[in-house]
């Protein structure tokens, strides 16, 4: 370890720290601003739901299933003129949260449609008996059901994000991937490497605890965190 | 660890054999275009007596070591910075005979048709592998865009600039997708392979290409003090013609430039 390792090091990681956090929380959550009607939709129109319909869930699912296969790097390069259209841009950190929220969208579309189909059919069935229509099944009893385990896909999305905002650097997206790649790799720098996994680590070690504190704070407002 | 033993035990094999079928000037060189443009200038050589041999590899360490251990005369793969990095890990005693040719890195833009016309806070793009990023900030430094600590550094990066008179913003990104950031930067300094592969034309859209005076042109390397033979003398002589300058030219139109 030497001084201007160090200097190094604070020249560019307070930086390149925001724009990781920036890239993530605001993809995480215009992701989930994206998926999480998806993820209702996939629900309740899939077989024995509320709103079945054979055609809308064959066609968000391969909607779905396309935006998962793509790899990142080729999603990013894809999606240029759209990401050029909305932030006016294609590089930089900003425009970089457009690719990232395409790419996690449908993931996370994915796990809230998971979430919501293990609500309990019983009280599914007893409010419909008691005639409350689709949105009030929707709001009323499967978000609030699935509530916890809809924070831990979302907690579990935004942990995903840190390591896809590493292939920011591709298009100029800076980030502590980025600094990691282009200064310990590349460069052989084993100190920079270090201290940016370090970084990396503490926060999604940080991201895990908020994400769990809020699913068991939920959890024991209902009482329900014993048989847990 | 099996093929890295090998590979030592067959190297002097192999050399071996070429030193023993046949006697002359032995040069290593990559296949395209090195390896190419010496078999131009082979009749011409053998017409002076002289038995041009081509080893053609795709090693990269191989030809200096090969030249340091006298089982090469030459060899023709490398530029400048290279070869530096190359003596300052193993301590060859070689130096360069001649520059040769070069594949010009070249800055370009959709924004702009000349570097006088760049605007305060211009975005630029370069690349941001080591490589690549410390020649753009070398070029842009000889176009007198920006000035950096060390004039020489072959390992700068955007904060080694000391001077950037027009407030310019670089910003890094995979070298790959430089042709593709023509839309949304002012200009953006990008290797001749990826212009090309991108249908861009060195010759006709750069706003400024390397010249040969760029340390990254490719160099004909030969064992200090080996200069003065006459079948290197008549080597040199043969690579640095107006002949070889037009079969550069008319060969690689653009993708590669001669650098003499």
């Amino acid at each position: 370890m030497n001084t201007a390792n160090i200097e190094l090091a604070l020249n560019l990681l307070p930086l390149q720290l925001w724009n990781t956090l920036y890239m993530v929380f605001a993809s995480a959550f215009f992701a989930t601003l994206i998926g999480l009607p998806m993820g209702i939709i996939l629900t309740i129109t899939s077989k024995g739901h509320i709103k079945e319909s054979p055609k809308t869930y064959k066609i968000l699912e391969t909607l779905v299933n396309i935006g998962r296969s793509f790899p990142f790097a080729i999603l990013m390069v894809a999606l240029i003129p759209f990401t050029r259209w909305i932030v006016g841009t294609s590089l930089g950190t900003t425009a970089s949260i457009v690719p990232l929220t395409i790419g996690a969208a449908p993931f996370i579309a994915r796990l809230i449609e998971t979430s919501l189909k293990e609500v309990d059919k019983h009280i599914l069935e007893a409010v419909i008996v008691m005639g409350s229509n689709p949105f009030q099944i929707i709001t009323k009893v499967l978000l609030p059901e699935a509530l916890p385990s809809i924070v831990s896909a979302i907690t579990m999305t935004t942990i995903n994000l840190v390591g896809y905002s590493t292939m920011a650097g591709l298009v100029g997206g800076g980030g502590l991937g980025q600094v990691a790649i282009q200064y310990g790799y590349n460069r052989f720098n084993t100190f920079i490497m270090i201290v940016t996994v370090t970084l990396l680590i503490l926060l999604v070690q940080i991201l895990q605890w908020i994400g769990g504190y809020i699913r068991e704070s939920i959890l024991r407002k209902r009482g329900k965190l014993s048989h847990d | 660890m099996i093929k890295t033993w090998l590979f030592t035990l067959l190297t002097p094999l192999f050399f071996w054999g070429c030193s023993s079928s046949k006697e002359g000037l032995k040069i290593i060189a990559t296949p395209v275009p090195h390896a190419e443009m010496l078999e131009f200038i082979k009749p011409d050589l053998k017409a002076q007596g002289i038995d041009l041999v081509i080893i053609v590899t795709d090693d990269y360490n191989m030809p200096n070591r090969a030249l340091a251990n006298k089982e090469a005369d030459a060899n023709f793969f490398q530029h400048i910075p290279f070869l530096d990095e190359q003596i300052k890990q193993f301590h060859y005693p070689i130096e360069s005979l001649a520059k040769i040719e070069i594949e010009p890195m070249g800055i370009y833009s959709k924004k702009i048709t000349s570097l006088t016309e760049l605007k305060d806070r211009g975005v630029v793009a370069i690349p941001n592998d080591p490589t690549n990023e410390a020649r753009a900030l070398l070029f842009l430094q000889t176009q007198g865009v920006l000035e950096l600590d060390n004039p020489n550094n072959a390992q700068a990066t955007i904060l080694n600039i000391a001077k950037n008179p027009k407030n310019l913003k670089f910003i890094e990104v995979d070298a790959a997708m430089l042709p593709r950031s023509l839309d949304d930067v002012e200009i953006a300094v990008i290797n001749t392979n990826f212009a090309l592969g991108a249908n861009l034309s060195p010759l006709k859209d750069a706003l400024a290409l390397e010249k040969k005076d760029s340390p990254y042109a490719n160099i004909i390397a030969i064992r200090i003090g080996e200069e003065n033979r006459s079948d290197i003398q008549a080597l040199k002589t043969a690579m640095t013609s107006e002949k070889m300058k037009e079969f550069i030219l008319e060969k690689y139109k653009g993708a590669i430039m001669p650098a003499f």
